[in-house]
């Protein structure tokens, strides 16, 4: 049955992470910056690395100019003669496939590692080649370009100034079907990726954010999304991106959203999804019973989106 | 591992180019073939998985574009990439979704279209800072190792030219496969132009446009449907250290193998892969990797791989038919090259095969490889775990 969502056979802990601070330029390598990022991670999760056994990279190879580009990171992610997995999707739809490896049973602690270097490359341009090539590239599209777009049909205007910064950064995070007492634990995921061509696509909604949420929200058993959660992680790049998270997860307007900041202090590629999955797991750590939502987002006006479900327990 | 099985498979036919569709299209062709395999509609898939490397036709993310190709429109879908081990990579993928308990039916998917791009200019797309200035692709890191694995195992040219031949004579049986040569010689392989000393022209894998698809039923729903089904005993994935002075490339070391091979065949309980196996599609971009593949997954003891070969023991009538599809050899849209494996084996199980059907079939291996360093390793049964 398509949409037959079932139950995650198996409740997974986020045990711990670290996130590099974002800047516009940062001079280190890609492999440097995981480095940082994967070290802080086991730290915070008191994992050892023996205990890893698998990782979930993810990265764009466009975006890195490197092909295969999880090949940049396999020895400072620790996945030399153990199991790598690299999305190519938002860092947050990689540990939505961590879960289904643990869930499986495949796995029991996976670490999730993402990064992304926007200043390698004007970022827009390149997305330019993520746009269908026969109809859409050949008018100069880009995500920007689309989100613009998207931006004018909710009455608003993107403005430099006012979007997320973009620059290099890098997060990973410890994954467990350990769950130890105290842990935030993920209840719920849902990913979905909308329909391609804008023409096919309603802009004034984000649908496959919906789609994505509602798929999380039955698996945690969420059944009143408005008041179900004590924090929301959006990954808004634009301020009218807000107004559409909002609407499509059908939570209530004053749910505090990214306390701590979030994008709107700047972000990198491929990396913003698993930096809120971890804001949202130490948001509500301590606080047994609350909820938190993560939200990853990715393509053009967010044809992709991943949401992860966290209890504090 | 939760319980999984492949009950659907579908394949284009692979050719050096398809210009006949474009990307989305050539995706629809297998995904609708296995559809129609495992007597589903799209509408009863939950979740897809692609599999593609994306810069060798010069994109970035090109899953948002071709996921309507898979039906994948307003469903779960991100794409996994690996390089060689992308299909294979995706398969496994596949297997965990179908197995978490978020999905009872998931579509993998791999795609590769070389002709629209400039493979040798994806490939040398490597590390910038050490090992760019010395990208050599496939061809000039085969040609160092193998010439070693010659001298450290005693393999031969003629060795290396009968596997050749035996991909290219089983692919005259496949209707998918793109090199199909029934009347292929061992001298025909060993006059062919030089590429790489030792490598000739017909020791390598081609190029092709390709799509491949399997369907991944979870353990309940494969057991409702009652149907045949092709059981996931074991799937194991190493990756290796990457750059050029760590790695070591000889083919007699390729460690991601033989360690994923020992985890997979103990997690099935494989003692004697050439007794305990039926068939199996191995991932062979060469002719000599065939050989150097013999020992790491432990087919015949080191050195003997020659010997495998030379007595038809891999060969359709053989003990262990190795690669009735006739093979990386024969067909390699990359990206596609390792569902093409789990689908080959899979279809094995099911008894879809046609005529390059190895009769009787119960327990298939499947693999994939990447430039050394990736390796994966699965171990299928036409019975539940």
């Amino acid at each position: 049955m398509a949409d037959a969502v079932g139950r995650q056979r198996r409740e997974v802990a986020v045990l711990g992470g670290a996130e590099i601070v974002i800047v516009p330029e940062d001079s280190r390598s890609i492999p440097e910056m995981v480095l940082e990022a994967v070290e802080g991670a086991l730290h915070d999760a008191a994992v050892q690395w023996v205990s890893v056994d698998a990782i979930v990279t993810a990265s764009v190879d466009l975006f890195d100019g490197m092909t295969a580009s999880s090949i940049a990171v396999t020895e400072v992610v620790g996945a030399v003669m153990k199991p790598e997995t690299r999305i190519a999707a938002d860092g947050l739809a990689a540990a939505i496939h961590a879960v289904h490896q643990i869930a499986a049973r495949a796995y029991s602690t996976v670490l999730v590692v993402a990064h992304g270097k926007a200043s390698m490359a004007p970022h827009w341009d390149l997305t330019e080649w993520a746009m269908d090539p026969v109809y859409l590239q050949p008018l100069g599209v880009d995500f920007l370009t689309i989100a613009g777009l998207q931006a004018n049909l909710m009455a608003e205007s993107n403005r430099v100034g006012r979007n997320a910064p973009l620059g290099d950064g890098a997060c990973a995070v410890v994954l467990s079907g350990s769950v130890p007492s105290g842990a935030a634990v993920i209840t719920g995921t849902g990913h979905d990726l909308d329909a391609h061509y804008p023409g096919d696509r309603d802009l004034s909604t984000w649908s496959g954010l919906q789609r994505a949420a509602g798929r999380a929200y039955k698996k945690a058993g969420v059944s009143d999304p408005a008041t179900a959660f004590a924090v929301a992680e959006p990954s808004c790049m634009f301020p009218h991106e807000e107004d559409l998270f909002v609407e499509a997860t059908a939570i209530e307007q004053t749910t505090p959203l990214s306390p701590s900041g979030g994008l709107m202090e700047g972000t990198a590629p491929i990396v913003s999804g698993l930096t809120r999955l971890l804001a949202a797991a130490r948001a509500i750590q301590g606080h047994p019973g609350r909820r938190a939502l993560a939200h990853g987002a990715w393509g053009p006006a967010g044809q992709g989106h991943a949401v992860a479900i966290v209890e504090a327990t | 591992m939760n319980p999984v099985a492949v009950v659907g498979t579908g394949q284009t036919n692979h050719a050096k180019a398809r210009p006949d569709v474009s990307q989305p299209e050539l995706i629809r062709e297998a995904v609708d073939a296995a559809l129609i395999d495992a007597e589903l509609t799209s509408a009863d898939i939950d979740a897809v998985v692609i599999s593609n490397m994306e810069l060798f036709e010069g994109r970035a993310l090109p899953e948002l574009w071709v996921a309507e190709g898979a039906y994948g429109a307003g469903k779960p879908v991100f794409k996994v990439a690996t390089g060689g081990t992308s299909g294979t990579s995706s398969c496994i993928a596949g297997f965990h979704q179908a197995g978490s308990g978020s999905f009872d039916t998931v579509l993998v998917v791999g795609f590769e279209k070389h002709s629209e791009g400039h493979t040798q200019t994806g490939m040398a797309l490597v590390d910038p800072f050490w090992d760019r200035a010395v990208a050599s692709g496939a061809l000039g890191n085969f040609a160092l190792s193998i010439s070693q694995y010659m001298a450290e195992r005693g393999v031969t040219e003629e060795h290396a030219a009968q596997v050749a031949v035996k991909a290219r004579r089983n692919a005259a049986s496949n209707p998918h496969a793109h090199l199909k040569m029934p009347d292929l010689t061992v001298d025909d392989v060993l006059n062919s132009r030089m590429l790489a000393e030792p490598l000739h022209l017909l020791d390598m894998c081609p190029q092709s446009d390709g799509a491949a698809a399997i369907v991944v039923a979870s353990g309940n729903n494969a057991r409702k449907r009652g149907s045949k089904a092709a059981w996931v005993h074991a799937a194991a994935t190493r990756h290796d250290q990457p750059y050029l002075g760590d790695l070591d490339r000889r083919l007699i070391t390729t460690r991601a193998l033989s360690s994923a091979a020992a985890s997979a065949y103990a997690q099935a309980g494989i003692a004697d892969p050439l007794r305990d196996f039926d068939v199996a599609e191995i991932y062979e971009p060469a002719s000599y990797a065939e050989l150097a593949w013999y020992e790491a997954l432990g087919f015949c003891n080191d050195g003997e791989a020659g010997r495998l070969i030379g007595t038809g023991v891999t060969s359709m009538d053989g003990e262990l038919p190795v690669n009735p599809s006739g093979g990386v050899l024969s067909t390699n849209p990359v990206g596609a090259s390792g569902v093409i494996r789990v689908a080959e084996a899979s279809a094995q199980l099911l008894d879809r095969a046609g005529d390059r059907q190895v009769a009787g079939a119960k327990t298939a291996l499947s693999t994939g490889y990447g430039v050394y360093a990736w390796s994966d390793v699965i171990v299928l049964r036409s019975e539940m775990p």
